[in-house]
């Protein structure tokens, strides 16, 4: 069994929670690292390896505060990797969360769900 | 403020390792952010670091001052409105802070400083002792212990001044210095005048700007100036939406000048400030960049301001899509989200400084 992947909250970088097991996906926080890549790079490979026998359903929760533009591209990276995943036997979806009145996460999430072809939902906290 | 601001400041401050500017409202979190800041200048530094202790210590003690003593102007709702400078320029700490004082309470205050000036460290000592023991702490607490203890910690005189306000405040400027080196050290070298500092100020006052940074823009720094920029726009009272959209651009703009600028003894220098007009906030960075740099960002820039808001989009998503091995930070993708969310174009100017490197300063109005 893929060994789960979670990394503590800092101020710069999110929460992640990567449990097949479980079955649970999740991204929380804030992510404005100078140096994305170095820390988006294990979750990527993480879902490499995922994605080679994935859950029947894979469900991920992005409940971000805050990104920064570099991390805007790795998340869609993310996200791009899950798309590979879904198949007609398996599921993929997203949940994009965002606080009442924030604007800027709230159209963030939109503009990702218009170029993406799995299902992703905009939830209002 | 304008972009030539900008330039104003650098240009006299940019020998310094580290300047840090703040006219504005004091709080207990705003100015714990800024000793935080300062902290971290401090440890960059290694010629410095005996000083860290006591630059701290002296900028709580200006900073209580401001708050306990601070008059309160409520015409305009101002609450503790006060003027505070850090820096650090050739081995030498300058703390200088400014409040509003009735005038009544002018000639008092300027004896308790003659006094203070007027006496030897050992004798500072004795009166520390002799006041703690007998004076009663007056209504607002403090007694001019804050002064000794000022005079005490930089052995150093107090400079100060009053500057009219109006008829019943004035403006009470003090300036506190800390040598690294105080063998080495001749006290005539000391020149950074608060007749400057005060120039400095008016200028603030005069342009509506809070804050000027000029320092390192690594990552570290980049969190204690956010923070007392969200704790500003708390006051105004501004929608959360809009909170968010002013924080999206400060990361921005800050990381931007720490990858793009010049990089000079390892470290990356910048000035960043930011202000108030006709209800907007203005931003301004500045920093030296590569003189070879300067075509790819014209370009960048170029093409932005060319764009409305639905062009613009439609190139951020772009840009987001545009996949490379390894994934490429950047690529302008920061300067056309900033774009996306402010009121007119990017305002830039680049300054030929020499044959390799220029002064670049960007202005933007959200």
């Amino acid at each position: 069994m893929l060994t789960k992947l979670e990394i503590r909250e800092t101020r710069e970088t999110p929460y992640i929670l990567l449990d097949k097991e479980k079955n649970i996906f999740k991204i929380e926080g804030n992510s404005l690292p100078e140096n994305a890549n170095h820390f988006f790079l294990p979750i990527f490979k993480w879902l490499d390896k995922y994605s080679l026998s994935p859950n029947k359903e894979t469900h991920l929760i992005c409940d971000l505060e805050y990104f920064n533009s570099s991390s805007a591209k790795l998340i869609y990276e993310i996200f791009l990797k899950l798309e590979k995943i879904k198949t007609n036997e398996t599921k993929v979806w997203i949940s994009w969360f965002f606080e009442s009145g924030d604007v800027l996460i709230e159209e963030k999430g939109l503009e990702y769900k218009s170029i993406l072809y799995i299902p992703m939902e905009i939830v209002e906290k | 403020m304008n972009i030539d601001t900008t330039f104003w400041f650098f240009d006299r401050i940019s020998e310094d390792n580290l300047c840090l500017l703040y006219n504005g409202n004091f709080s207990d979190e705003i100015t714990n952010k800024v000793i935080e800041l300062s902290e971290y200048n401090i440890r960059n530094n290694v010629s410095l670091s005996k000083l860290k202790k006591k630059t701290s210590f002296l900028m709580a003690e200006c900073f209580q001052n401001i708050v306990r003593h601070g008059e309160t102007e409520n015409k305009d709702g101002h609450i503790n409105q006060g003027f505070f400078l850090t820096k650090n320029w050739q081995g030498v700490y300058y703390i200088t802070s400014g409040n509003l004082v009735e005038n009544k309470k002018i000639d008092e205050l300027k004896q308790q400083l003659e006094k203070v000036n007027s006496l030897s460290k050992e004798e500072l000592k004795q009166l520390y002792r002799n006041v703690l023991a007998n004076q009663e702490i007056s209504e607002k607490g403090g007694a001019g212990l804050g002064l000794i203890e000022m005079a005490r910690k930089s052995g150093q005189k107090i400079s100060y001044h009053f500057k009219d306000f109006n008829s019943k405040f004035s403006f009470f400027y003090n300036q506190i210095v800390l040598l690294a080196n105080e063998i080495d050290f001749p006290k005539s070298s000391c020149s950074f005048e608060l007749s400057e500092a005060i120039a400095y100020h008016e200028k603030m006052s005069a342009h509506n700007i809070w804050v000027i940074h000029k320092g390192d823009f690594s990552q570290e720094s980049i969190f204690p100036v956010l923070k007392i920029i969200e704790e500003n726009l708390q006051k105004e009272k501004k929608d959360a939406g809009y909170k968010k959209k002013m924080y999206h651009i400060l990361v921005e703009l800050l990381q931007n000048i720490s990858r793009h600028c010049y990089i000079a003894e390892e470290k990356k220098e910048g000035i960043f400030m930011i202000g108030e007009q006709k209800g907007y906030f203005v931003i301004n960075t500045g920093n030296l960049i590569e003189n070879s740099n300067i075509p790819t960002l014209e370009k960048q820039l170029n093409q932005i301001n060319s764009l409305n808001k639905k062009e613009l989009k439609a190139l951020y998503l772009e840009k987001l899509r545009e996949r490379s091995t390894p994934l490429k930070e950047g690529a302008g993708i920061g300067l056309i989200d900033i774009a996306r969310r402010i009121i007119s174009p990017i305002n830039y100017s680049i300054l030929r400084i020499n044959d390799t490197k220029s002064f670049l300063t960007i202005n933007v109005i959200a």
